[in-house]
């Protein structure tokens, strides 16, 4: 029964699931079987190559690649989740919201997002954590709200898209006549339309989020060391590239591997849906 | 002589949902050179897939039995090769598909649209431009010259359809295949185009095959007609026959379901039961489930085309028993009862009401000017009356229920419920207000939300107003679907699993959920099939009788509202031209647009060939309208200069009806031709 409701699925989805369902197991189980701690130093001789002992090697300051990999694989996805499910959440309803009110509000908002959207990611990115000030560098809840900042206007945009081919539709033309709020139009009637096209857009903002979070630990204003973020280990051992590669290869495939997965999974799934839309309307 | 297009065993499945659906079953006919045939039957009963596979073409995804043959002129259209039937197509059989919008391509001037059939087919590129603009001015497009030049959507709904119709007679075809051309056109357009197809063919002597669900239609346009269901051709027989003697029990049912526009209000004899479900169908007979005098063995025994009289053939084996257990069926229904108006005081108020949509400034600083799509338009409707508004599109008959609705800020004019000025915007009205004016539209698939459950569509407007919660809730629900002669167990579905006439009642339960007093019904019929247009009639009248509900019904279907209404609205640019009880509007004096209308309207019951009497289309009228009567630029009666100077008299027939014209009333009564066409009207 499950093989069979498998099988209808598009290959693309199993092969995103199975992807990250390799993820979230690594992610959840690492800390029982990682050969050593994050953070701990002089394991081996610092930048030594790939061994029986250090799968990956070891970085500048002797840690074991391997295991600083494997456990921070619950980080990043935590991060990137997190972050994009504000994103998506916010952009979606302030998004819907604006296509469905129209008018001066509409335009006024949109023109706002434009503006946002017309300074570069990580501009913007690095005004807000200046803005923030020091003490909250390298917080978790900063670099949430960074992301969610930079998502968010985006995601609205493609929202308001959808909304307003939906607020011409007759079903939000009685709901108005009944004298429903905007509010309750927003949720009961476009949400559960507009819940596909959302919930693609998370998939691939998901995807490009930790190479986002890695690109703000590159530079120094992401997660502090010692914590196992794949971008900053790229950082800290790019010195290394020439003498042990794998010292930096190894947290940037892990970080390919999961933006190949998200996004599989996502293209999938908007197959998926798509294809169940197109069953239940013809 | 050899016919010129023999179908033999059609058979054709769809591959749906990783099985094959059968769509059409065993169809064989012939269409002799020049002859009209019909295809007739309710949607998804495969008429539309028997026409394309005329052409040769084949649906992806779907496969034809290979004993089928469609023979045009001696050859077998299904087995010939791609570059041959390229060459048939076209150029010996043309197509006219059903939306002349979509079939155009709007990037293209319509002029090389049709040269672009011309030079498919080896016609040399001197004599084209020539031919193109010889083609328009076949089909009555005023001035080919400068409309070869336009795109289509400079042109109204049916100069686009006389355009693809150029296209199609192009190659001057012997056979054209004619998918729902005037469905969803006006019934004034549909009239000039019917009257085009018929001089057309008499002229050229070409064969059709007509395609449509509407059986005045092809009363009007068929020598002989095909009735299908559910993919196997149930009856077939000359028109006149056909509508004199029909022997299948659907096409009893089909033909009882459709309104008459010259008969008063009335109830149809016999209804059809249920509707076409293709999951559901019997071994037997596929119509048995459906059948009101279906015998056991109905439902195990397949039922073949027998021949009934001569050219007559019918698929029942109770053909010649029909007539009479149909009679019997009659006398058990109650007879009409014939309902006048109600009286009391109005319910709706309506006084010099103005719409408009758009707001125009002279400049920065100066008050914005409404851009008037109804003009000072006045009416009332009484507590359990319906008051209907008819016209064609763009009349403003859909604004003036939205600005009721509250959707529609009115720039002036009065609206009064139940003795009280109500608000312009649905936002400044009382809660109670809200409940009592209720707004069912025209599409059940879009004024359903595809994402909620039956169960939430109901019940939101008895949560809203009755605060009704949990088990409550549920109970009413079920209760609003019993009413609307839905199953209880239809809580739990989405509108994507239920039929368009099963949606059309959700919709209207959802609407009587606030135990309305008055409901705007803004064209609610014109989706749905005959059948279930008559049964949702029943269900409007039956409502009415139970509640008290007030309708305001708006249609174009004249014959409908002569059936439903109790007083009429004829609506045309805005402006109001004629209103009066029902049976006054469809009886003399008409109002020349009146007239217009009611002449355009084909008929079931006749065998005559129409003759309308209509100028133009719609669209040509509309825009910017300078005369002071309306209608003067349309209108066949036109009196002369003062029609455009001087606004039309208000002339007083009766109490209650009136209207707005330059005649004098004993001068319309004599003019008009419409009551007086009978049944007898010569045949052409």
């Amino acid at each position: 029964m499950v093989i069979s409701w498998l099988r209808r699925l598009p290959p693309t989805l199993i092969i995103g699931m199975m992807i990250l369902a390799f993820y979230l197991t690594v992610a959840i189980t690492a800390r029982y079987w990682a050969p050593y701690t994050h953070n701990k130093i002089g394991v081996g001789i610092p930048f030594s190559k790939p061994s029986n002992d250090h799968y990956f090697g070891t970085d500048q300051l002797g840690r074991d690649v391997f295991s600083r990999v494997v456990l921070g694989a619950d980080d990043v996805l935590i991060l990137a989740i997190s972050s994009t499910l504000v994103a998506t959440v916010i952009g979606g309803l302030v998004g819907l919201l604006s296509g469905l009110v129209g008018g001066w509000f509409d335009q006024l908002l949109m023109r706002a997002f434009d503006a946002l959207i017309g300074i570069p990611f990580l501009v913007l990115a690095l005004l807000i954590i200046a803005a923030a000030g020091s003490e909250l560098s390298g917080d978790t809840r900063l670099l949430i709200m960074v992301v969610a900042v930079v998502y968010a206007p985006r995601t609205a945009r493609i929202a308001r898209a959808v909304a307003i081919d939906l607020v011409t539709r007759d079903f939000v033309t009685v709901a108005r006549a009944r004298g429903e709020s905007v509010f309750s139009i927003v949720w009961r009637e476009l949400t559960p339309n507009a819940i596909g096209a959302l919930l693609v857009e998370f998939g691939v903002r998901a995807g490009y989020a930790p190479i986002f979070i890695g690109s703000l630990s590159f530079l120094g204003f992401g997660v502090r060391p010692p914590t196992p973020e794949w971008g900053l280990m790229i950082a800290e051992n790019r010195a290394a590239i020439f003498v042990v590669p794998m010292v930096v290869f190894a947290p940037a495939g892990a970080l390919a591997g999961l933006v190949i997965g998200l996004n599989l999974f996502t293209d999938g799934l908007a197959r998926w849906i798509g294809r169940s839309q197109g069953a239940a309307s013809g | 002589m050899n016919p010129l297009l023999e179908v033999e065993n059609l058979t054709v499945d769809f591959w749906n949902q990783n099985r094959w659906v059968n769509v059409v079953s065993h169809v064989s006919f012939k269409v002799m050179p020049g002859e009209a045939m019909g295809l007739v039957g309710e949607s998804g009963c495969g008429k539309t897939t028997t026409a394309y596979t005329l052409l040769g073409y084949r649906r992806p995804n779907s496969r034809i039995d290979k004993n089928a043959e469609v023979c045009f002129d001696g050859q077998n259209i299904l087995k010939l090769p791609g570059s041959a039937l390229r060459r048939i197509r076209g150029k010996r059989i043309a197509l006219v598909p059903q939306n002349p919008t979509t079939t155009l391509s709007p990037g293209m001037r319509v002029g090389r649209q049709i040269n672009e059939v011309l030079a498919a087919h080896g016609v040399s590129g001197g004599e084209r431009q020539e031919r193109v603009l010889d083609l328009l001015a076949h089909v009555r497009l005023p001035d080919p010259l400068k409309t070869a030049q336009k795109y289509p959507h400079q042109l109204s709904g049916g100069q686009q359809q006389r355009v693809i119709i150029a296209m199609a007679l192009a190659c001057r075809p012997d056979l054209l295949v004619l998918d729902e051309p005037t469905t969803g056109l006006d019934v004034t357009t549909q009239a000039q185009i019917l009257e085009l197809l018929m001089h057309l063919r008499q002229e050229q002597g070409m064969a059709m095959v007509y395609v449509t669900h509407d059986l005045s239609v092809v009363a009007t346009i068929c020598d002989r007609v095909g009735v299908m269901y559910a993919g196997e051709l149930v009856e077939e027989a000359p028109t006149g026959e056909l509508f004199r003697n029909p022997r299948h029990p659907y096409t009893r049912g089909l033909i009882a379901s459709v309104p008459s526009v010259r008969v008063p209000r009335q109830r149809r004899r016999i209804l059809l039961r249920g509707y076409l479900q293709r999951d559901q169908l019997p071994p037997g007979c596929r119509f048995a489930p459906r059948c009101l005098f279906a015998h056991e063995s109905c439902f195990s025994d397949k039922q073949n085309l027998v021949t009934a009289a001569e050219n007559h053939q019918v698929a029942c084996w109770r053909w010649s028993e029909v007539p009479q257990l149909a009679t019997e069926i009659v006398e058990e229904l109650p007879q009409p009862e014939i309902v006048s108006a109600p009286k009391g005081a109005p319910l709706l108020q309506v006084d010099d009401l103005n719409c408009a949509y758009e707001y125009h400034r002279a400049s920065l600083f100066a008050n914005p000017v409404a851009k008037l799509v109804v003009r000072d338009v006045s009416f009332d409707i009484r507590p359990s009356e319906t008051f209907a508004l008819v016209g064609e599109s763009g009349s403003g008959k859909s604004t003036i229920a939205r600005t009721i609705a509250g959707l529609l800020r009115p720039p002036s004019g009065k609206v009064t419920f139940d003795d009280q000025a109500i608000a312009g915007k649905v936002g400044a009205r009382t809660q109670d207000l809200r409940r009592d004016i209720q707004l069912v539209l025209q599409n059940p698939d879009a004024s359903l939300n595809p994402r909620q459950p039956v169960l939430q569509i109901i019940g939101r407007p008895l949560e809203i107003f009755f605060h009704l919660r949990g088990k409550e809730l549920r109970n009413r629900v079920e209760q609003l679907l019993d009413d609307v002669r839905l199953d209880k167990t239809y809580v739990r579905r989405y509108p994507g699993e239920l039929s368009g006439g099963e949606r059309q009642r959700v919709a209207i339960a959802r609407a009587l959920a606030a135990n309305p007093k008055l409901m705007l019904c803004d064209e609610i019929l014109s989706a749905l099939d005959v059948s279930v247009q008559a049964s949702i009639l029943e269900l409007l009248r039956a409502l009415q009788a139970e509640r008290q509900i007030a309708y305001l019904f708006i249609s174009h279907d004249l014959a409908v509202v002569r059936s439903l209404a109790h007083r009429v609205g004829v609506l045309y640019l805005g402006e109001l031209c004629e209103y009066g009880q029902v049976e006054e509007v469809y009886s003399p004096p008409f109002h020349p647009y009146t007239h217009m209308l009611l002449s355009a309207v084909p008929e079931v019951n006749t065998e005559s060939r129409l003759v309308p009497t209509v100028r133009s289309d719609a669209a040509e009228g509309t825009g910017s309208r300078k005369t002071a009567c309306p209608f003067a630029n349309r209108c066949p009666w036109k009196v002369g200069k003062i029609c455009e100077d001087v606004p039309p008299p208000l002339q007083q027939v009766s109490e209650t009806h009136a209207l707005h014209c330059h005649i004098p009333l004993e001068e319309l009564r004599q003019r008009e031709t419409w009551s007086k066409s009978t049944l007898q009207t010569a045949k052409s």
